[in-house]
């Protein structure tokens, strides 16, 4: 099979993509031919990432959204659906890790407002994402969806807030209950738990916890964006048809399931 | 961007139903291929369809549960395509006994080839395969959700999956070791099980199919691929969400 073009003809919403991870995977999706929304709070972000896209001679658009708020969430997704076509694969990627002088407050810190907003963006917005998105892939008999958990989701991981914990181990539940619901409907759900992975949320902490994760892990290096990117193609692709409700950890051995 | 072009693989099991399709997929990928089975004789006939020409699919008998065969079998590798790159540890055997009539020597005999068979082809392996390499084992997900009539197979896929997470930490960062688990895939191996009891099977799968042999190879390729080059230690399902576990 070639993989030259994975994604021909595919309609991609990236969540949380004017940066980072998601910007790598619109990137990906991108060049194995998909179209892609480019979808982030920040519409400037947006732009900028969806205009580079277009400019290497892909197929992109920007759209500004708060994942949180359904509304503003539902009014991104028709534009999206007028532009490109209804969404064949969503990628649930934005999320938050609120950090106070490089460090993630300790619970007796922990203002409610921050609590409640990072549970509202990293799974409350995942939510809403595929319960819009999730009605034309039914009708369509074909949909997947990946969800950005972590690892931290799954084990105890240094320098994170027990909030953002929290949201990507629900990540993981929504992931598997998800899949087993849609499978019948011929749409796949799985999440990624990225490691350590170098982006602007992993260069807000001291240098010195980086390099300790590094130490820690086998393969003796942070991840790079594309390494998340390349997971969710594969996850995506009809070479994963027979692949659902499962987590696959990126994270260079640090931890293994 | 999966591709294998001058890579080499040394595939046990050959003959197997995946083992099959994933030889199919990396020589379309543009691997070379040592190709190994107990029978040899059997195999030469894959061979052949496989790659008529010969240059670049290579078959030899291989025991997996006799030590100077895996040597024999990476020295012909390295001695035929001059390197050795990935390993597939595909050989398996399945048959079915309850614990309390199942005999010493079928017990041995199954975790011999399942698990020994693993350890003798890897330790024979790792001084000739090249930095960037990468080995898939074949687990299952018998290992995850346990088998009944299938202990002893289960018990070897199991230590399989504990084997390539202690494995990946030995190897790192040069080579990377992951496993797949298949769920029920669609090869002479699962007959016996779906006719006795497919239909549950199926309707327990959120996907509602067996999976498909390439399907599985599809998932190793993946593993070995550059796509997963941050990728260690780790078992990737593929079954359909039958086991959503772990």
């Amino acid at each position: 099979m070639t993989t030259n073009s994975s994604h021909a003809g595919r309609v991609v919403l990236v969540t949380g993509a004017g940066q980072g991870i998601g910007a790598a995977i619109a990137r990906a999706f991108v060049a194995q031919g998909a179209a892609v929304a480019v979808l982030d709070l920040d519409h400037e972000r947006a732009a900028l990432t969806a205009d580079e896209l277009e400019a290497a001679g892909g197929t992109a658009i920007g759209v500004a959204a708060d994942v949180a708020d359904r509304a503003s969430l539902a009014a991104a997704l028709d534009r999206v659906v007028h532009r490109l076509g209804t969404v064949d694969i969503l990628i649930n990627n934005a999320g938050i890790s609120p950090k106070h002088d490089g460090a993630p407050a300790p619970i007796d810190a922990m203002d409610e407002a921050e609590w409640r907003r990072v549970v509202d963006v990293n799974l409350t917005g995942a939510f809403l994402a595929a319960k819009l998105v999730v009605p034309a892939m039914q009708a369509k008999g074909w949909g997947s969806i990946v969800n950005m958990s972590s690892v931290a989701g799954r084990t105890y991981f240094p320098s994170i807030g027990v909030h953002y914990a929290a949201t990507k181990a629900a990540l993981i539940g929504f992931t598997r209950h998800l899949a087993g619901d849609l499978g019948p409907h011929g749409i796949t759900v799985n999440a990624i738990a990225p490691g350590r992975i170098r982006t602007p949320l992993i260069a807000s902490v001291p240098a010195a916890v980086n390099e300790a994760a590094i130490q820690a892990t086998p393969l003796r290096r942070l991840g790079e964006p594309i390494d998340v990117a390349t997971a969710a193609l594969w996850l995506t692709s009809a070479d994963a048809g027979f692949v659902t409700g499962q987590v696959v950890d990126v994270a260079g051995g640090w931890l293994m399931t | 961007m999966i591709g294998f072009d001058g890579k080499v693989l040394l595939l046990t099991g050959a003959q197997g139903g995946i083992a099959r399709a994933t030889a199919e997929r990396f020589l379309a990928h543009g691997a070379r291929l040592l190709l190994t089975d107990l029978d040899g004789t059997a195999l030469e006939e894959l061979g052949r369809r496989l790659d008529p020409t010969g240059g670049r699919v290579l078959t030899m008998a291989q025991d997996v549960t006799v030590p100077a065969d895996a040597l024999r079998a990476v020295t012909a590798a390295v001695e035929r395509f001059g390197r050795l790159d990935l390993l597939v540890t595909a050989a398996g055997l399945y048959p079915e006994a309850l614990v309390r009539d199942m005999p010493d020597d079928e017990w041995r005999r199954v975790i011999a080839v399942n698990l020994d068979g693993v350890f003798f082809t890897t330790r024979a392996a790792i001084p000739a395969l090249a930095p960037g390499g990468a080995i898939v084992n074949v687990a299952s997900m018998a290992g995850h959700r346990g088998s009944r009539a299938h202990a002893h197979y289960a018990a070897a896929k199991g230590a399989v999956t504990s084997f390539t997470r202690s494995l990946a930490l030995e190897l790192a960062p040069a080579i990377r070791v992951n496993a797949v688990a298949p769920g029920l895939i669609d090869t002479p191996m699962v007959q016996p099980l779906m006719a006795a009891k497919g239909e549950q099977l199926l309707a327990q799968t959120p996907l509602g199919r067996l999976g498909r042999a390439d399907e599985v190879a599809d998932a190793v390729a993946f593993l070995c691929s550059d796509r997963a080059s941050f990728i260690t230690g780790e078992t990737l399902h593929v079954n359909g969400g039958l086991h959503i576990a772990g």
